[in-house]
């Protein structure tokens, strides 16, 4: 079966239960075939968990949850040692953030180190506790939800940790319509308990690893390079986008590529891609903040100065 | 409602159309002296009110086609109804026009036919103007068209177009305005009523009346830039030296006594010879000569005899004076003083203050002045003369066998040298073959200069090489020259077929500077120093012949009654070139120039002397790069379309059409924004022309320039898509 059609069962899975939001899905599906995480800023009761869920269930993935609270520890994401007096030896219990699929939720809502430990978990992909190395099964895939920062009693994300998040992306409340159907099919029985798996955890892998065979092209290449470097020269810009953002710009295109049912990537997918991937890479300085523009603007601005490729490099 | 579909607005734009279409007939109508303007106009009009009210084809194509044929009927036959006769006169014309047609004799075919065939060419403008006007939205082309065209004709032809040409403007703007402002609510999707309309409508025609006229009463200063005209006739004659040899020399207008050695180009000069006190312009004689020598005239020596005539006595100048009625009295003073006398055609009698000898040379036709025994050069005389009429009847009467029976005093106007080339007689049969009486014979080879090609011409004329003969220069290689050409050429022609011909020297009207109590007085300088002829009709007597083109007038004699030959040469358009001369070859004529300066010098000289034409031709040459370049989306299509079939497949092929493509829907208008991907321009432009053939042919680009899978490509079935598109940038 074509990459296509199989993402897209799960995505048809997906908006049975989240109605008009395909593009999240989309995103989410995006960020796990491309083996990074997903950073969602809203509201609650949107439909956040929902989303996490159904993917879950449709991939046929396990699913966990963190709460993250002002007082959560780091053992308590990533698990804890334990002595056992029968065999004196210290037995480890796997936090939850050993599952194929975790939604922490708030993240800003917890201390510095419970965040960071969190974030080096979902880099690294393992988790070493008392010197002891162990994987996270893979696949791996992190949905974080933060509340829009200017809420009370938040601990904003340092830079570094936000740019290992592949992308940002708004959730958004529905339309009146999707919510009038959101709630007709809320009223007899909660949908998602009647979701099935649509694809298998190891067909998952294979995609991921898919992804990376999506050509590329030198001209695609360039035009990243060049939108991440006017992203660092923006005079409203105080950090520009890294290195590492270029490479989750160019991975999030090929994943798309695939979804989209092509094995080659093209300025399109870069456009839509690029406000998602630099939206939460973009650090503004202040006089952005008084000037009312955001990262995003930003993002469309350059994307609208920065000429497509439209054949090919001289010399090629 | 669109504009389009406004009926006092479209009314107000096929009445401007129909103004500019009279404007194109009324020049070709003056220039090939065609007569029922008013029916031209009217058919015009008809079409153009049809197609206004959208009247179906076949109604229309029918009042047109009885239209035609009612004209003819008309014009021809008199006819105001068709009757039996008429239709039959239809029915023989046009067997008689097929069957010329079907054998291929196109000389066969009647003027009815030529008729038709203009009317067509009507009817087909009406109808191109009218889907410019209605289905375009357009005029610029045709205005353009208009323009160029009147233009042409003021500078190249009698025809004036000075009034034509503002009238062309006023109503070219006005139909650009109106057009423009119907496109630019068509596509602003603006619907606007009556009066919405005029608030554009009215600023427009008082702006366009308040520059016209200001720019009417404006003084106008004179052209900063050398007139460009005799540069361009000269590049399209054969001027210069014919042969390689016969170098162009530059002689000065005016009156001489040595024609020895005729060609070269002369250059004006408005020095005044004299005035003329009288109620019509005429040709003022001189004196005529009788040998050719192949390069020019001399007169033959002690023939004829010398009559002297006093003071009031009447003369004979073998011209017979028409009526006494129509005796008149013309009054020279003289600027320039000669011994001799200019005389009219008709002359009766000469009368000065202090009583003169007037010394008739039969030989020459000279009227020598003398008192007591000396030359005299009278400052101011009286002529009283009539002009000569002649009878139709008796010219159609005049047949070649009456010719030999002259008397051998008429042989040395049937002079001819014995190098004269044969061709020379040769064309003389031809012209004549189909007229039988003399004087036919005469008018036809009169007016073979008018339509075979020649043009009038003061510049650039070469002097005959030491072998070649004058006349067959012109008649053969140049084409191109003034009086002296045109008048030496038909006297050797008729002498050819033995018609008694002489050439005659003198001045043409001159310039009308007022008028008075039914007399002008006519100034005339050495510009109207003059040539023309002579020829002989057998029981008739002389008559005057005019074949210089610019002087048309005896073309269009009335053949009814009595013809006087004089007349419409002398009422023709003032405005006519104003030539002549007879130059004395002081010119710079520099012999030959073959031991001359060196090869670079003579490149430097050749620019330092035509600069003027370079720096023109250079202009001329960047605006029509410039124009090019500006339009080149109108025409490189039509180019691209045959190159890319021909270079056929292959991948490279189609992405370097897919980006011409993309500087074509440029070109067009549709700009791609820098930002913009492919994608998202492909389906702007397929939703703006209604097509898929864009996204179609990205799609395929995006796979080969992005997916690096050009060899997947198939150019071949995309080619038509992409054709589709480039034609529809190029409408």
């Amino acid at each position: 079966m074509e990459a296509k059609d199989q993402l897209n069962k799960v995505i048809d899975n997906i908006e049975k239960v989240i109605i008009g939001k395909r593009d999240i899905a989309e995103l989410s599906i995006v960020a796990m075939l491309s083996q990074g995480h997903v950073l969602l800023e809203d509201v609650p009761g949107v439909g956040k968990t929902m989303l996490v869920r159904a993917l879950a269930k449709s991939v046929g993935a396990d699913f966990k949850r963190i709460q993250f609270t002002p007082d959560l520890l780091p053992s308590d994401v990533i698990g804890i040692s334990i002595y056992n007096p029968k065999d004196m030896e210290f037995h480890f219990r796997p936090g939850p953030i050993m599952g194929n699929i975790v939604l922490a939720d708030e993240i800003n809502r917890t201390s510095p180190k419970t965040q960071s430990s969190l974030l080096e978990a979902m880099e690294e992909a393992s988790v070493t506790i008392d010197g002891v190395t162990m994987q996270i099964p893979q696949p791996f895939f992190v949905m974080a939800t933060q509340n829009p920062i200017e809420y009370e009693g938040t601990y904003p994300l340092p830079e570094a940790q936000l740019d290992r998040f592949l992308l940002k992306v708004k959730m958004g409340y529905p339309t009146p319509k999707e919510e009038m159907e959101v709630l007709a099919r809320v009223q007899a029985v909660a949908p998602i308990e009647e979701l099935q798996s649509v694809i298998e955890l190891e067909e998952l892998i294979k995609l991921q690893q898919q992804v990376k065979t999506v050509k590329v092209d030198e001209t695609i290449r360039n035009y990243i390079v060049e939108l991440a470097r006017k992203t660092r020269t923006d005079s409203y810009v105080y950090l520009g986008v890294s290195p590492r953002g270029s490479i989750a710009l160019m991975r999030a295109c090929q994943s798309y590529a695939l979804l989209k049912g092509r094995d080659f990537v093209t300025p399109d997918d870069v456009q839509y891609l690029a406000k998602f991937v630099f939206g939460h890479r973009i650090m503004l300085r202040s006089e952005a903040r008084y000037d009312g523009i955001t990262a995003e603007e930003i993002t469309a601005r350059i994307l609208a100065k920065t000429r497509v490729p439209v054949q090919r490099l001289v010399g090629q | 409602m669109p504009v389009r579909n406004n009926k006092v607005f479209m009314a107000c734009l096929y009445i401007l159309v129909f103004f500019l279409l009279a404007e194109w007939l009324t020049p070709v109508v003056v220039l090939t002296n065609t007569g029922h303007r008013p029916l031209f106009l009217i058919f015009i009009a008809v079409a153009l009110l049809m197609a206004f009210l959208k009247v179906p084809w076949w109604i229309s194509g029918t009042v047109k086609i009885l239209y035609i044929l009612w004209f003819i009927v008309y014009v021809y036959t008199g006819a105001v109804f068709f009757t039996g006769e008429s239709l039959s006169f239809l029915w023989e014309d046009s067997r008689q026009n097929f069957q010329a047609l079907a054998s291929q004799n196109w000389a066969q075919t009647t003027d009815v036919f030529r008729t038709l065939l203009f009317f067509t060419l009507l009817w087909m403008a009406v109808y191109l103007i009218h889907y410019w006007v209605n289905y375009r939205l357009s005029i610029f082309l045709f205005y353009l068209l208009t323009v160029v065209f009147i233009a042409v004709l003021d500078t190249f032809s009698p025809y004036a177009g000075n009034t034509a040409i503002i009238r062309i403007m006023v109503i070219g703007l006005l139909l650009a305005g109106l057009l423009h402002l119907a496109r630019w609510t068509e596509s602003h999707r603006i619907v606007l009523q009556m009066e919405k309309l005029a608030v554009f409508i009215v600023p427009l025609f008082a702006m366009i009346a308040a520059s016209a006229a200001m720019a009417l009463y404006l003084p106008k200063a004179d052209p900063v830039w050398p007139d460009p005209v005799p540069f361009i006739t000269s590049l399209s004659g054969q001027g210069g030296s014919g042969d390689g040899s016969g170098t162009a020399s530059v002689g000065r207008i005016g009156y001489g006594v040595d024609d020895t050695q005729l060609g070269g180009s002369f250059i004006g000069d408005s020095t005044p010879v004299f005035r003329a006190e009288v109620e019509s312009g005429q040709y003022w004689k001189i004196e005529s000569k009788d040998t050719y020598t192949t390069k020019g005239w001399i007169s033959a020596g002690n023939v004829g005899e010398s009559i002297v005539y006093s003071n009031g006595q009447t003369v004979n100048t073998g011209f017979s004076p028409g009526t006494p009625e129509e005796a008149e009295t013309a009054l020279l003073a003289m600027d320039q003083d000669f011994p001799f006398v200019l005389y009219p055609y008709g002359t009766e009698s000469f009368v000065t203050e202090q009583p003169l000898n007037y010394q008739y040379n039969t030989a020459i036709q000279r009227f020598e002045t003398f008192r007591g025994g000396e030359v005299v050069e009278p400052d101011v005389y009286e002529v009283t003369f009539s002009e000569p009429s002649y009878s139709l009847t008796a010219l159609r009467n005049t047949t070649m066998e009456d010719l030999a029976r002259l008397p051998a005093e008429f042989d040395r106007y049937r002079q001819l040298p014995a190098e004269l080339p044969q061709r020379v007689r040769d064309l003389a049969e031809e012209i004549t073959e189909s007229s039988t009486s003399v004087y036919d014979k005469t008018r036809a080879i009169e007016s073979y200069f008018s339509n075979n090609g020649f043009e009038y011409s003061n510049t650039d004329i070469p002097v005959p090489a030491e072998n070649q003969d004058y006349v067959d220069q012109f008649l053969f290689e140049t084409k191109r020259g003034y009086c002296d050409n045109y008048s030496t050429s038909m006297v050797v022609l008729l002498r050819a077929i033995d018609i008694p011909a002489r050439w005659v020297k003198g001045f043409n009207q001159g310039e009308e500077l007022n008028t008075n109590d039914g007399l002008t007085v006519y100034q005339v300088t050495n510009n109207n120093a003059h040539s023309w002829v002579e020829a002989y009709m057998p029981g008739v007597g002389w008559m005057l012949f005019e074949p210089t083109i610019g002087f048309t007038g005896s073309a269009s004699v009335d053949f009814d009654l009595e013809i006087d030959p004089t007349e419409p040469a002398d009422s023709e358009m003032p405005d006519s070139p104003q030539p002549e001369m007879q130059e004395e070859t002081e010119g710079d004529s520099t012999a030959a120039g073959q031991s001359g300066p060196s090869p670079g010098e003579r490149v430097l000289l050749f620019i330092k002397e035509n600069l003027g034409k370079l720096i023109w031709s250079l202009i001329g040459v960047g605006t029509l790069i410039l124009l090019l370049y500006r339009y080149r989306q109108k025409w490189m299509p039509k180019l691209l379309i045959p190159y890319y079939r021909i270079r056929g497949g292959g991948s490279s092929s189609f992405e370097k059409a897919y980006l011409r493509l993309l500087k074509q829907l440029d070109l067009y208008g549709i700009r791609r924004a820098e930002g913009q991907t492919l994608r998202s321009y492909a389906s702007y432009v397929d939703s703006f022309f209604g097509t898929k053939d864009m996204s179609r042919l990205t799609t395929a680009y995006e796979q080969a320039l992005y997916g690096g899978e050009a060899e997947n490509v198939k150019w071949v079935e995309l080619q038509e898509s992409w054709e589709n598109l480039i034609n529809l940038t190029s409408g």
